[in-house]
């Protein structure tokens, strides 16, 4: 299988949010702070690839009938263990993030790709397809947190970034960010759920706008590629 | 106590909105929310399925995984009883009250997969509440959702009239009065009765 | 037929239980440490709120009369008693640990956990000098504790009202408590 248009898929074409429109929840719900949405982004990547692994691997010894139990536990299982890891290594994620780590469970993100993609293909792809889609939705959230911190409170890489004491990473979710423009001037409405919901709409049509004016483009190039043919033909 | 179970019912139903406030259960929520009748099924699935699982995780939390010392399996173990129960209740009602069944049967495997459900069973651990806490939370986190996906499908309606650019189509526009509910219903934030 | 429904359920059964068994494994290696960090988190809270060289011990309250109170930790210095209590905020709700001292006036707050707006009514457990500033204000105050606006002394965070009045009654509320035990 093509990684490059795999890659491509994951990130833009086939965007788990922005295209196929699923695990929506967590999407508006904890991206306030870059700390939030890098922690979430990651901890779907690391249980969508563990998954999709397993699922590609055990596809041929699954009973059809079922399967969706069997997707179940197993989707349970990782989501349990990464909320343990969490919990005992990086508790200042686990307090953020709360009741959304085990909330993976349904995100339909994970399900999705165990029905419609390892069931068929080899653990190899599975593997490639897990990394990819959950890039695919951390660079969503990533985007969704940029925005919202930025007009919802003037900064940049909250809780991850710390300037106080020089340039340096945090994973206690103690760093202040960088702050762009003061605190007050930010539209706070942002960084509550009305923020969500409309950062996601706008960047789903943005999304929608981008993706019609390329296939406009391509049919157009098309119809121009076949104007031409037939004008040789005539000659 | 009655005062509590109060708090928590107007907690539940609009302060801390399932959706509005909690983002849970955002997925059936936007695609349930045509119309008012399939929004009103859909809605009254939720909070049947919600109080019970709420009931019957609480007893299973209680009596089997914290005596055993079995607490990490929580999260494992409430999404098989939410599924199952979701089978049983379906099955249930095909046999017994077809009437209901016919009002509510479509929706009721899509419920396996909202995280309201979930949610309301590890938010009842979380706070602690004892067995008619949490039912009560349930249900009216249910009922709170009914409300959210009814009031939302009457807005949705009323879009399809409305001008607006081609691209916003679908989803996006969807979410754009999703937000400005939301923002209606921030002004219960902070609401107290006692 | 019969059959069929056995393997299945049998298939499924194994998956579980090995789920179950690896979960069991890291809960194993990892339970120690979380529990470790829970505890820590509460005895941070403590000190930082009323500092005690020899621990504390929890004693009795009337939770009758105080529903929204968890448990009264008194310091084996005898400097004092640690409130913690758990009420609703703007969005969820706040658990919080009051100092209390013998003449019964706050001798700090922190909040242990909590799921407010973050950028508002987070700041009031946030580590920026906003946060510290708004919760060195109840150092001192005595169990008429209230916002400015409500004739107190305590100036509400900016665009965070409800928090405040939450954080604030919850403060009173703690040293009535404490008052209480006689």
């Amino acid at each position: 299988m093509n990684r490059g248009k795999q890659f491509k898929e994951g990130l833009i074409t086939n965007n788990p949010v922005l295209v196929q429109q699923i695990g929506m929840c967590a999407t508006m719900a904890i991206t306030t702070t870059l700390f939030n949405g890098v922690g979430m982004g990651l901890s779907v990547l690391i249980i969508l690839t563990c998954c999709n692994v397993v699922v590609a691997a055990l596809r041929k010894i699954i009973p059809d009938e079922i399967r969706l139990a069997i997707f179940v536990v197993v989707i349970a299982g990782f989501v349990t263990i990464v909320d343990l890891l969490l919990q005992a290594f990086i508790p200042a994620l686990s307090a953020a993030l709360g009741v959304f780590i085990p909330l993976i469970v349904v995100n339909c993100i994970i399900i999705g790709r165990a029905e419609a993609f390892c069931q068929k293909n080899t653990v190899k792809d599975s593997f490639f397809d897990g990394i990819f889609q959950g890039l695919g939705y951390t660079c969503v959230l990533i985007i969704m947190c940029v925005f919202r911190e930025f007009v919802g409170s003037g900064r940049f890489g909250g809780g991850l970034i710390d300037v106080a004491n020089g340039f340096r990473f945090t994973l206690d979710g103690t760093g202040g960010g960088i702050q762009i423009f003061p605190e007050e001037f930010g539209a706070s409405i942002m960084n509550l759920p009305f923020g969500g919901f409309l950062t996601l709409g706008l960047l789903i049509g943005l999304m929608q706008y981008a993706l019609k004016r390329s296939e406009k483009k391509k049919k157009e190039a098309e119809r121009a590629a076949r104007e031409a043919a037939l004008k040789e033909v005539e000659e | 106590m009655l005062a509590n179970i109060l708090s928590i019912s107007l907690g539940a139903i609009l302060i801390n909105n399932f959706i509005f406030s909690q983002f849970l259960g955002c997925c059936p929520f936007l695609g349930c929310s045509n119309k008012v009748d399939t929004a009103a099924g859909m809605g009254l699935a939720v909070v049947f399925v919600m109080g019970l699982a709420s009931a019957i995780c609480w007893v299973i939390d209680n009596y089997i995984l914290i005596p055993l010392n079995l607490a990490f399996l929580e999260t494992l173990a409430f999404i098989l009883v939410i599924a199952s129960l979701v089978q049983f209740v379906e099955m249930f009602l095909k046999k017994s009250v077809p009437s209901l069944y016919s009002a509510l049967g479509i929706y009721l495997p899509l419920i396996t997969t909202n995280c309201a459900v979930l949610g309301v069973v590890l938010l009842n651990v979380q706070n602690n509440y004892n067995f008619i806490e949490s039912v009560v939370y349930g249900i009216t986190g249910g009922i709170g959702f009914l409300l959210a996906i009814v009031l939302f499908a009457s807005v949705r309606e009323r879009t399809q009239f409305s001008d607006y650019p081609e691209c916003f189509e679908g989803f996006p526009i969807c979410l754009v009065s999703a937000a400005l509910v939301a923002m209606a219903f921030m002004g219960f934030s902070g609401m107290k009765i006692f | 037929m019969n059959n069929k429904i056995v393997r299945l359920a049998l298939v499924l059964f194994a998956i579980c239980a090995v789920t179950a068994g690896i979960l069991g494994v890291v809960n194993a290696l990892t339970f120690e440490r979380i529990d470790q960090i829970t505890h820590q988190k509460e005895y941070e809270a403590y000190a930082a709120v009323l500092g005690s060289e020899s621990g504390y011990t929890p004693v009795e309250f009337d939770k009758a009369a105080f529903p929204t109170v968890d448990s009264v930790n008194r310091s084996n210095d005898g400097n004092g008693h640690v409130v913690v209590s758990t009420f609703s905020g703007a969005q969820g709700s706040i658990t919080m640990a009051v100092g209390v001292d013998n003449d019964l006036k706050c001798s700090g707050i922190s909040i242990i956990e909590h799921s407010e707006t973050s950028g508002l009514g987070a700041v009031a457990a946030s580590t920026s000098a906003a946060g510290e500033a708004f919760r060195a204000q109840f150092v001192g105050q005595d169990q008429s504790i209230a916002l400015s606006k409500a004739g107190g002394s305590v100036d509400a965070l900016a665009g965070a009202t409800i928090t405040s009045s939450a954080v604030t009654d919850a403060t009173a509320n703690s040293i009535a408590c404490v008052a209480s035990l006689g």
